[in-house]
C-alpha cells in the first residue's frame, strides 16, 4: 500500500491521568496515575500504525483519545483538519468541532467486542448508519449485508450476539465500524479476548482491510502482525513513547534498551 | 360458633362494590402510569453527572420511601388544603400519593437496570457517532425495558393493593365502599372476604398478564 504525506490524525502534547476512587464520604482522595505524559503522534493517509507496549504503558487509552471517548487533560486532537480538543496549548480551548460528525468517520473495533445483544447481527450494523448517516431502512441494510458478507457474517444476519462465537462477534464489530464507512479505524486489542486458533482469523481480516488501502491505528500484543502488517510501531511504556519506526526495523532491532526488553519477553 | 353467613347482603350491595373497584382501578392504573415514568425521570437524574441533581434525586427516593402511605394521604389531602388553599379532589390526592411512593421506589429498579447495561455497549455507540439520548433510546432503554419488565408487574399489584388507603380520605374505592357496606348490614365478615378474594383475584391476573409479557419479551431479544 502507498502511504501518502497527507496528515489525516494528529495528537500533540497528550497528557491524562485518572483519579482514584475516593471510598465513602469522608474516605481520602487517593493520588492520581498519569497514564499518558506528554505524548504526540501522528497518522497519515493510508498508514498502518501499531501501538505496542506493556499492559498499562497508556496504549489503549492514547488510542481511545484519538476519538475522545477518553478525554485528555492536556493537549490537542486533529482530525482531517478539524481540530476535534485543545486544552492547554496555547490556542482556542475545548472541544471545537462537533464531535458526533468526526466519530462518525473514525471507526472503533474493542477488545470485548461491545455489541448491542438486543439487536439482531444486521441491526447492529444498521444501526449508525440509520441514526447518524440518515440512510433509509432499506440503504442501511444492504450496506449493512455488504459489509457482513465483507467479513463472512451474511448467513448469521438473523441471529443474535447471544448466538455468536467471539470471532464471530468480532467479525460483526469489524462489519459494524466498516459499514459507516470510516475514514480511519481503530482497533483496541481486537483479538486479545480470543481463542489462539480464532486470533489468526480476525488478523486476516485487519490485514486484508490494510491491504485495502484502510488508515489504521492498532493496539497489539501481536508483534507478527505489528511486523508484516504495520508500516509504522510505536512502543509505549509507562506512558510515554519509548522508541517509534518502521515496523521491520523496531522489530529487527530495537534501539531501545526497554523495546528489547519487552519483545525478548513476548517472543 | 353461631355466626351464620348471609352472603346476600353482599350480592345485593354488588353494584355499589362494582363501582368502587372501578375506581380503585382508575386510580391505580393513573398512578401506575405517572409513578413508571416519574420513576424513570428521577432515575435519569440520579445518574446524571451533574452532583446538585444527583443529590437532589437521591433525596427524593430516600425520603419517599421512608415515610407510610398513610401519612401522605392526610398530608396531600388535608395538609396541602390547609398550607396553600389548594383544593384536591379525593381522586388526584390518591393519585398523587401512591406516585410519590412508587416513583421513589421504582426510580431504584430502574437505576439498577440502567447501570447493569455494560459501559462498553454506550462506548460503541458513541464511536460510530450516536449522541447521548440517541444512545440512550436506542442501545440502552430497550434493554432495560425487558429487565424491569418483572419488577414493573409485581408494583402494578402492590399498587392496587396500597390504593386501598385512600378510603381514608372519602374516596369511594372498593375499600372504602366495602367499609360502608360492612357497616350498613353489620356483615364485616362477609363483605372483607369478598374485598379480599376481589383483591387477590386482581392481582393474580395481573402477574399472570406480567408473566405472558416478559417470556413475549424474552423470546423476542434473546
Amino acid at each position: 500500500m502507498t502511504v501518502s504525506q497527507h496528515e489525516i490524525l494528529s495528537l500533540e502534547g497528550i497528557s491524562k491521568s485518572f483519579a482514584g476512587r475516593r471510598r465513602g464520604w469522608f474516605g481520602a482522595q487517593p493520588a492520581a496515575t498519569q497514564v499518558l505524559k506528554d505524548v504526540s503522534v501522528s497518522v497519515k493517509a493510508g498508514e498502518v500504525v501499531v501501538i505496542i507496549g506493556p499492559s498499562g504503558s497508556g496504549k489503549s487509552t492514547l488510542l481511545r483519545c484519538m476519538n475522545l471517548l477518553t478525554v485528555p487533560d492536556r493537549g490537542r486532537v486533529r482530525f482531517q483538519q478539524s481540530i476535534l480538543f485543545d486544552k492547554g496549548m496555547g490556542g482556542q480551548e475545548g472541544r471545537l468541532a462537533d464531535l458526533s460528525d468526526i466519530r462518525r468517520r473514525i471507526g472503533m473495533v474493542f477488545q470485548h467486542f461491545n455489541l448491542f445483544p438486543h439487536k439482531t447481527v444486521l441491526d447492529n450494523v444498521a444501526l449508525a448508519p440509520m441514526r447518524v448517516l440518515g440512510l433509509s431502512a432499506g440503504e442501511a441494510r444492504s450496506r449493512s449485508m455488504a459489509e457482513l458478507e465483507r467479513v463472512g457474517m451474511a448467513a448469521k444476519s438473523a441471529d443474535y450476539p447471544g448466538q455468536l462465537s467471539g470471532g464471530q462477534k468480532q467479525r460483526v464489530a469489524i462489519a459494524r465500524a466498516m459499514a459507516m464507512r470510516p475514514e480511519l479505524m481503530l482497533f483496541d486489542e481486537a483479538t486479545s479476548a480470543l481463542d489462539p486458533e480464532i486470533i489468526k482469523d480476525i488478523l486476516e481480516q485487519m490485514k486484508m482491510l490494510a491491504a485495502s488501502g484502510m488508515t489504521m491505528v492498532v493496539v497489539t500484543h501481536e508483534i507478527g502482525f505489528a511486523r508484516e502488517v504495520g508500516d509504522r510501531i510505536i512502543f509505549m511504556d509507562q506512558g510515554r513513547i519509548v522508541e517509534e519506526g518502521p515496523a521491520r526495523e523496531l522489530v529487527g532491532a530495537p534501539a531501545n534498551p526497554r523495546t528489547q526488553a519487552f519483545l525478548n519477553a513476548i517472543l | 360458633m353461631n355466626y351464620e353467613m348471609d352472603w346476600s347482603a353482599v350480592w345485593a350491595q354488588a353494584p355499589q362494590l362494582a363501582k368502587g373497584l372501578w375506581f380503585t382501578l382508575q386510580i391505580s392504573f393513573t398512578a401506575y402510569v405517572c409513578a413508571a415514568v416519574l420513576g424513570l425521570v428521577i432515575a435519569l437524574l440520579r445518574l446524571s453527572p451533574i452532583r446538585l441533581l444527583s443529590m437532589a434525586a437521591f433525596a427524593y427516593t430516600q425520603f419517599f420511601r421512608a415515610i407510610s402511605i398513610y401519612i401522605y394521604i392526610i398530608w396531600i389531602y388535608f395538609g396541602l388544603t390547609m398550607v396553600t388553599g389548594l383544593e384536591l379532589t379525593p381522586f388526584a390526592a390518591s393519585v398523587i400519593s401512591i406516585t410519590l411512593l412508587h416513583s421513589a421506589y421504582l426510580s431504584e429498579v430502574y437505576r439498577s437496570a440502567i447501570q447493569s447495561i455494560p459501559y462498553g455497549q454506550k462506548e460503541a455507540s458513541y464511536g460510530l457517532g450516536l449522541g447521548k439520548v440517541r444512545t440512550f433510546l436506542d442501545v440502552v432503554l430497550p434493554q432495560v425495558v425487558v429487565l424491569v419488565v418483572p419488577q414493573l408487574v409485581s408494583q402494578f399489584a402492590m399498587i392496587i393493593k396500597d390504593s386501598a388507603v385512600v378510603a381514608l380520605i372519602g374516596a369511594s374505592d372498593l375499600m372504602a365502599e366495602t367499609v360502608r357496606a360492612a357497616n350498613l348490614d353489620y356483615r364485616s365478615f362477609e363483605f372483607y372476604t369478598t374485598a379480599a378474594v376481589i383483591y387477590l383475584l386482581i392481582v393474580i391476573v395481573v402477574s399472570r398478564l406480567g408473566g405472558l409479557l416478559e417470556r413475549r419479551l424474552k423470546r423476542s431479544s434473546t
